[in-house]
């Protein structure tokens, strides 16, 4: 079951998605710590979430509910 | 809800649990900038681990994410050791539970191809980046192929730099 600790053997498809990749964002990313990471990723989830829920409240009045 | 990823691993890890972080988390500890809303461990099977881990998250509630609310669903090793993987909710938010990864194995067998990622309140193992693209390559989920693609691209600018 496991791989030996070789190369990763580039996939054509996954070479396809990388070209667009934001290397901006990643290399943004390796210069933070691993804890800056992470409030940046519970910050992003608790934007998504406040997002979602204005979009639900806008469809909800739109509707006249 | 939001999940606490941060508070979740500072429990498991200060409760002296044995798991390793894989997934979506791990990979923001990489230096991914794609969002997740859940945090998935592998965690060591034995019956001691089995057993800290029912009684450190046995306060927050774990119950199964998604199912309707008065299912007989009982916080117990004996659940633990019944089954293998299993997707919660808890207070602190969304935690996948994994007994064992396709294309990685079990706790045992990605140990040695994890590191130590070392937070503000705790320290705790995070499977490489190498490792856990090829885990993901190995689910073989087109839904993961912009991710894996974004971690090799960090493996790229780590070996540049």
């Amino acid at each position: 079951m496991f791989e030996t600790a070789t190369e990763l053997e580039p996939d054509p498809v996954i070479e396809a998605y990388k070209k667009d990749v934001d290397r901006t964002l990643i290399r943004e990313n390796l210069r933070l710590t691993v804890e800056q990471r992470f409030e940046n990723l519970e910050r992003l989830q608790e934007f998504a979430n406040e997002m979602r829920r204005a979009v639900a409240s806008a469809e909800k009045r739109n509707r006249g509910d | 809800m939001e999940t606490d990823f941060r508070g979740l691993i500072r429990t498991l890890s200060q409760a002296g649990v044995e798991f390793i972080v894989v997934g979506g988390a791990a990979a923001t500890g990489h230096g991914s900038a794609r969002l997740t809303s859940d945090l998935d461990i592998v965690y060591r099977r034995t019956a001691e681990n089995i057993s800290r881990l029912v009684s450190t998250l046995a306060p927050l509630n774990p119950y199964l994410r998604g199912a309707p609310p008065g299912l007989p669903f009982s916080w117990s090793d004996e659940t633990i050791r019944k089954g293998l993987n299993f997707t919660l909710v808890t207070s602190l938010g969304a935690l996948d539970l994994l007994g064992e990864i396709t294309g990685g194995g079990y706790y045992e067998d990605i140990l040695p191809h994890s590191l130590t990622l070392t937070l503000h309140e705790s320290e705790c193992l995070c499977l490489g980046i190498e490792w856990l693209i090829r885990v993901k390559r190995a689910a073989g989920r087109p839904k993961d192929f912009e991710a894996i693609a974004e971690l090799e691209a960090i493996l790229d600018e780590q070996r540049q730099s």
